[in-house]
């Protein structure tokens, strides 16, 4: 009796123990050799996904991973990295793991996380990054870059360099600083807040979140610019000028250089429409209800 | 393609460059209303055979509003049993989940849903993403949830608002264009949804 107790004591204490060791957070590390031009597919439901550019023709994952996380598989198949961690069916996508990721400079990275939030610095090739309730935040390297969320904010730092930018969120707000090029955005009722050092086209679209925009504009640059209920601000600068057009259904419309905007005599809204200096680039601002802010300087 | 204005030639090279509206110098209506007054009061006497009599009008008018009601009664129960989606059927292939709170108040149809955009792949699409919405939403980590909802109820609100809009002012391209948008906008977020609770895939 006294042997059985004991055993089963000893049984006790060792099966705690391994609960102990499975619920406990564990590290992995791995390298893989990877092309300069290559492409690293990232994959991880929550946590944290930190990649940033290095000057080594390889990969370096290093991953912090939560109890529930079974492993991560890493495929390296011609120029294509394949990062992934994997849950175990029964976790309904819980398990959280902390990926930091080195990559060659001039590769082009895919994320697409869940809950995981997205850090990327000092990447140069194109930028996919997809997250449902996560934040992306860091740097936007010079080539095209699209990045989308459900509920988490954008906000992300360019350098000047002119690329395709498309930023697409559902209820998350949209922070873009020194970008350039060609920016599209749209939000449901986030704020799109944009700085770009030299726009030659902008697009910006919310349901109810403002849309703010600053941008110098290159010659003959398009702007368009439409929310139901926000209010739309756009300070744009051209030394070639632009034309401009806005209307808003029973919103405000206000400038800097003194144009009184039109109201329609026997119909609602009003109308702003006029060129600044030789007209070259078009800016169109529409909204039903919010109130429109131009100005061409910065 | 030129106009003239006050003997001074505008060249028009573009669509763009042409006026979206334009208004008239003056108010024309209290013109219109007499000439219409004109027309009533000569009426009767210009010919009897193709004037109608006023029981016979009557009649066809009650015709005309009968037909136009069994059209609206169609017109719904097809928007309710192909459009709008059915409580406790799923999308193909998806389980019927129960839509969680807040759901039906943010999904449900507005009135110019159907008749508004007619295309019907997109009518289609949109309601097989609806159906599937729930099993989507259910998907997602809470948080996301409720922000989608409330997003969703956003464009509904903004559909409404925009509705309400067109329905004072039917002609207005301004409303027209940006309730299109938000339809759009609406599309987009079905889309995105699905595409983030794929198994296996990301938005």
């Amino acid at each position: 009796m006294r042997i059985a107790c004991g055993m089963s004591m000893a049984l006790f204490v060792l099966g705690t123990s391994a609960v102990g060791f499975a619920a406990e957070e564990r590290t992995f590390d791995k390298t893989v050799a990877a092309q300069p031009h290559g492409v690293v597919d990232i994959s991880n439901v929550a946590g944290e996904v930190q990649v940033s550019g290095w000057d080594r023709q390889e990969v370096s994952i290093h991953g912090e991973l939560g109890a529930q996380v079974e492993r991560v598989d890493v495929s390296s198949d011609g120029g294509r990295t394949s990062i992934k961690v994997v849950l175990p069916n029964h976790t309904n996508g819980h398990g959280e793991a902390e990926l930091r990721i080195q990559v060659p400079r001039d590769s082009e990275v895919d994320v697409s996380a869940v809950s995981a939030d997205i850090k990327i610095n000092g990447v140069q090739g194109v930028e996919r990054l997809n997250s449902v309730s996560g934040d992306v935040t860091g740097e936007l390297g010079g080539a095209d870059a699209e990045v989308k969320t459900v509920s988490g904010e954008i906000r992300l730092k360019g350098h000047g360099a002119a690329a395709r930018l498309h930023v697409n969120s559902v209820s998350g707000d949209v922070r873009i600083e020194h970008g350039a090029g060609d920016f599209e955005g749209t939000t449901v009722s986030g704020t799109l807040g944009v700085t770009l050092d030299s726009a030659r086209s902008i697009q910006a679209r919310t349901t109810s979140g403002d849309v703010r925009l600053e941008a110098k504009l290159a010659r003959g640059a398009n702007v368009e610019a439409t929310s139901v209920s926000g209010d739309v601000s756009l300070r744009g600068s051209a030394e070639d000028g632009y034309s401009y057009e806005v209307s808003s259904f029973s919103g405000d419309i206000s400038n800097c250089f003194d144009v009184q905007a039109e109201h329609g005599k026997y119909m609602p809204g009003s109308r702003l429409q006029g060129s600044r200096g030789q007209g070259s680039g078009h800016v169109r601002i529409k909204t039903m209800s919010g109130d429109v802010q131009l100005c061409d300087r910065n | 393609m030129s106009g003239s204005n006050e003997g001074t030639e505008l060249k028009v090279t573009r669509l763009a460059e042409l006026p979206r509206s334009i208004e008239p110098g003056r108010d024309l209506w209290p013109n219109i209303e007499s000439k219409i007054k004109e027309i009533q009061a000569a009426a009767p006497e210009v010919s009897g055979a193709s004037v109608i009599p006023p029981r016979r009008h009557r009649a066809r008018l009650s015709w005309l509003a009968a037909a136009a009601m069994v059209a609206s009664v169609a017109v719904g129960v097809w928007i309710g049993r192909s459009v709008l989606p059915a409580a406790g059927r799923g999308a193909a292939g998806t389980l019927a989940t129960k839509s969680p709170p807040g759901f039906e108040a943010a999904t449900e149809a507005t009135a110019f849903d159907a008749a508004y955009v007619s295309d019907p792949r997109y009518q289609r699409q949109r309601a097989a993403l609806l159906r599937s919405l729930p099993a989507r939403l259910a998907e997602l980590p809470p948080e996301s949830r409720a922000k989608v909802l409330a997003s969703l109820a956003t464009i509904r609100k903004a559909k409404q608002d925009l509705e309400s809009a067109l329905g004072k002012d039917p002609g207005n391209a301004l409303l027209q264009e940006l309730l299109v948008d938000t339809y759009q906008d609406e599309m987009r977020v079905l889309t995105d949804v699905h595409d983030a609770s794929e198994p296996g895939r990301g938005i």
